[in-house]
C-alpha cells in the first residue's frame, strides 16, 4: 500500500504552476538568445549560436559584462564584511539603538530603487563630493542595496547561536578575535555565504539605482542590455542574458559547495 | 590548584545590585556551592570570577594573583556551562584539543592528553563523534574533559546538572564529586538545587537578593539555618509562631500554644518579642518515641499519609499545624486521625529565628 502523502494535491499543483511561471521566462530568454533570425522574437526562427558569437565579439557587451562582474564582486566583498559586523551588533546589543538600526539598515531595500538612485544622485551632485557618476559612487550605492541581504541572512544564522560557545572558547584561552574566528565565524559561515550569493546576484542585476549613477559610457550589463533593446532590438541582449544566468547559477553552485547551503535553511 | 578570595565583590546594574559586597574565601581543593533561587546573583558572581562580567567594585584573587582586571583567557580557569557549549563544528577530540592547541602544545602531546582525558571521563573511543551524536550526560563529560585537560587553577560549574533528567542527575552528582576529589581542584558550583548542594559541597554559601546570607557546611546549613529564608529554601520545615519568654546565651524559652519550650536561638531573637520556631518534620517524634528530656506537647492527628518509606502526619497544636515524618520501619506505631497524641522533639534540634 502507498503511504499517504502529507502534502495535499492542490498544494502540489499550485507549487508546480508557480515553478513554471518562474522558469518559463528564463527558458524564453535562453531560446531567444539562440535565435537564428534577425530580431528578438519568440518562438525563435530556428536555432543558432549567431547571437552568442555576436555577444562574445561585442566590445560593448563584453566589457559591460566584466564591468558588472567586477562591480558585483567589489560590492559583495564590502557588504559581506559590513553586513556581518552589523548583524553581530544587532544580535548582541540589547540597546534601543539596535532595534531602531535594525529597521534603518533595511531601508535601502524597502525604498523603491528609483527613489534611492535619484536621492543618491541628487546628494552626490548637490554636495559636489566628486561621487556623481563615478565607479566609487556606484559601488557605494550597490553596497547600500546589497548589505541588507547579508544582514538578513547572517542575522538568521545568529538566531539560536549560543554565546556561551564563544565564552567557552575564551575561558579555554582564546583571545576575543581567536574565539570569534575559530568558533562564531565557523558556525555562522553558512549564513555569510548565503548573504554573499544574494549580494552578488542583487548587485549584478541592479538596474533602477544604476540608471542614475552609472559612469557615462561605462554601463553595467543590465544598462547595456536596456540600451541595446531600446535602439536595436537585437537578440544579442538575450544572448547576454544567457551569460548572466550562467554566471549567477555557477556562483551559487560554487558558494553552496564551499559551505553547505542546506545548513542555513535547516538552522 | 589555588584558593579563591572575593573581596567586597559588587555588581550594580542600573539602580539595583545584582551582587552586593561578597566577601568569601574558598580554600584550596574545596568544593564550594553558591545556592539560591534564580535572580539571587549566584550566576553573576560566577561569571565575574570567570571574567565574563566586570565587577562594579571589589576584587577577585585566584591564588596570589589579583585577576580582577584580567580577561577570561588570562585567568587560567575552567568553566562548564549549563548547556555544556560543545563546539558543534568540531568532533569530541577537537573540542578537547582546543585549549591545548591554543597553548601551542606539540601534536603528539595533544593526541596523548586528549586520549587520557577521554579515558578519565569514561568516554574512551568517542573522539570522532560530534555534539549532535552525544547524549546530555556525554556532552557534560566532554565539557569537563575539555576543561580539565588544560589543567586550570580552578573549576567553575554553572548549574551543570539542570539540563539532565533525574536518574542521570543523581549519577552525575556523585561522579562529578568523585572526580573533583580525585583531582583536588578548587571548585565553585552554582545551583538552585538544595540536594545537589548538600550532596556535593564541602561548604555552601546560601544567596538571597544579591547577598550571601549564610556560609557553612551542608550540615550547618541544614541543621542550623540562621534565617527563615535559609530554612525554607533548604528542605521542609515546620515554621511555628511563638513568643519569646527569656534568653540564656544560645538558648531561649518560647511559648507555643501555652506550653513553655526550650530551643536554640539565632542572633537577634530577644525576650518579649515574636519569633519563629523551626523544627524539621523528621525531628518531630510521636507517641512512645518522645524521650524524657524532649520538649513535649499534646497534638491532635489531622491526617496520616502513607508514602512508602515515610509516613507523614499532619498534627494540630493550638491553632497551628505541625508536620511530622516517620521512617516506616518494622513495628512502627501508627496513629489514626482524630486521636490525641504526645509529640515532642529534642530542643537542640529546634531553632528560634527572627520572625
Amino acid at each position: 500500500m502507498r503511504d499517504e502523502s502529507p502534502i495535499p494535491l492542490v498544494f502540489k499543483v499550485v507549487a508546480g504552476l508557480a515553478l513554471l511561471v518562474l522558469l518559463l521566462p528564463l527558458a524564453i530568454v535562453v531560446l531567444a538568445g539562440l535565435n537564428a533570425g534577425d530580431y528578438l522574437t519568440f518562438p525563435p526562427q530556428g536555432l543558432s549560436l549567431r547571437w552568442v558569437k555576436a555577444f562574445l565579439s561585442s566590445p560593448v557587451f563584453l566589457s559591460a559584462y566584466f564591468y558588472s562582474f567586477l562591480l558585483a564582486l567589489a560590492a559583495t566583498a564590502i557588504s559581506t564584511v559590513i553586513g556581518t559586523l552589523a548583524a553581530l551588533y544587532l544580535a548582541r546589543s540589547g540597546s534601543r539603538a539596535a532595534a531602531f538600526l535594525r529597521g534603518y539598515f533595511m531601508l535601502p531595500i524597502v525604498l523603491p530603487g528609483v527613489v534611492l538612485g535619484l536621492s543618491l544622485y541628487v546628494f552626490f551632485t548637490t554636495t559636489d563630493i566628486g561621487l556623481a557618476r563615478t565607479f566609487t559612487g556606484l559601488l557605494i550605492c550597490h553596497v547600500l542595496v546589497t548589505s541588507p541581504f547579508v544582514i538578513a541572512t547572517v542575522t538568521a544564522s545568529l538566531v539560536g547561536f549560543d554565546v556561551s560557545l564563544e565564552e567557552a572558547a575564551r575561558s579555554l584561552g582564546a583571545s576575543p578575535w581567536t574565539a570569534f574566528r575559530k568558533v562564531t565565524l565557523r558556525i555562522i559561515a553558512p549564513g555569510i555565504s548565503a548573504g554573499c550569493i544574494f549580494a552578488f546576484i542583487v548587485s549584478f542585476g541592479q538596474f533602477e539605482t544604476t540608471l542614475f549613477l552609472s559612469v557615462p559610457n561605462r554601463e553595467p550589463l543590465p544598462m547595456a542590455m536596456y540600451i541595446s533593446l531600446r535602439y536595436k532590438f537585437e537578440p544579442t541582449a538575450a544572448a547576454a542574458g544567457i551569460f548572466a544566468i550562467a554566471l549567477v547559477v555557477i556562483s551559487t553552485i560554487i558558494t553552496s559547495r564551499l559551505v553547505s547551503l542546506r545548513r542555513v535553511f535547516r538552522a | 590548584m589555588s584558593d579563591i578570595r572575593l573581596v567586597n565583590l559588587t555588581k550594580t546594574y542600573g539602580e539595583g545590585n545584582a551582587v552586593s559586597e561578597i566577601n568569601l574565601n574558598i580554600g584550596e581543593g574545596e568544593f564550594f556551592s553558591l545556592l539560591g533561587p534564580s535572580g539571587c546573583g549566584k550566576s553573576t558572581t560566577l561569571r565575574m570570577v570567570a571574567g565574563f562580567i566586570k565587577p562594579s567594585s571589589g576584587r577577585i584573587l585566584i591564588g596570589s594573583d589579583d585577576v580582577t582586571g584580567l580577561p577570561p583567557e588570562k585567568r587560567d580557569i575552567g568553566i562548564v556551562f549549563q548547556n555544556y557549549a560543545i563546539f558543534p563544528h568540531m568532533n569530541v577530540a577537537e573540542n578537547i584539543a582546543f585549549g591545548l592547541k591554543l597553548r601551542k602544545r606539540g601534536r603528539e602531546e595533544i593526541a596523548r592528553r586528549v586520549t587520557e582525558a577521554l579515558k578519565q571521563v569514561g568516554l574512551a573511543g568517542y573522539g570522532e563523534r560530534y555534539q549532535r551524536q552525544l547524549s546530555g550526560g556525554e556532552q557534560q563529560r566532554v565539557a569537563l574533559a575539555r576543561v580539565l585537560v588544560t589543567e586550570p587553577r580552578i573549576l567553575l560549574l554553572d548549574e551543570p546538572l539542570s539540563a539532565l533528567d533525574k536518574g542521570l542527575r543523581e549519577e552525575m552528582k556523585f561522579w562529578i564529586k568523585d572526580l573533583q576529589k580525585k583531582l583536588g581542584i578548587t571548585t565553585v558550583y552554582v545551583t538552585h538545587d538544595q540536594d545537589e548542594a548538600l550532596t556535593m559541597s564541602d561548604r555552601i554559601g546560601v544567596m538571597q537578593k544579591s547577598r550571601i546570607i549564610q556560609i557553612g557546611t551542608p550540615q550547618e546549613i541544614y541543621e542550623r539555618p540562621k534565617t527563615l529564608f535559609v530554612t525554607s529554601f533548604i528542605g521542609h520545615s515546620n515554621i511555628l509562631d511563638v513568643t519569646v519568654r527569656g534568653r540564656h546565651g544560645d538558648d531561649v524559652t518560647v511559648d507555643l500554644a501555652g506550653r513553655e519550650l526550650r530551643a536554640r536561638a539565632a542572633d537577634g531573637v530577644a525576650p518579649g518579642g515574636a519569633a519563629k520556631l523551626v523544627v524539621r518534620p523528621e525531628n518531630v517524634l510521636l507517641g512512645g518515641a518522645v524521650g524524657e528530656r524532649d520538649m513535649r506537647l499534646d497534638a491532635t492527628v489531622l491526617s496520616e499519609t502513607y508514602q512508602g518509606a515515610i509516613v507523614r502526619y499532619r498534627l494540630q497544636v493550638g491553632a497551628q499545624e505541625i508536620v511530622a515524618e516517620r521512617q516506616n520501619q518494622a513495628h512502627v506505631e501508627r496513629f489514626a486521625p482524630g486521636t490525641v497524641v504526645t509529640i515532642g522533639w529534642d530542643p537542640e534540634w529546634s531553632e528560634a529565628l527572627v520572625a
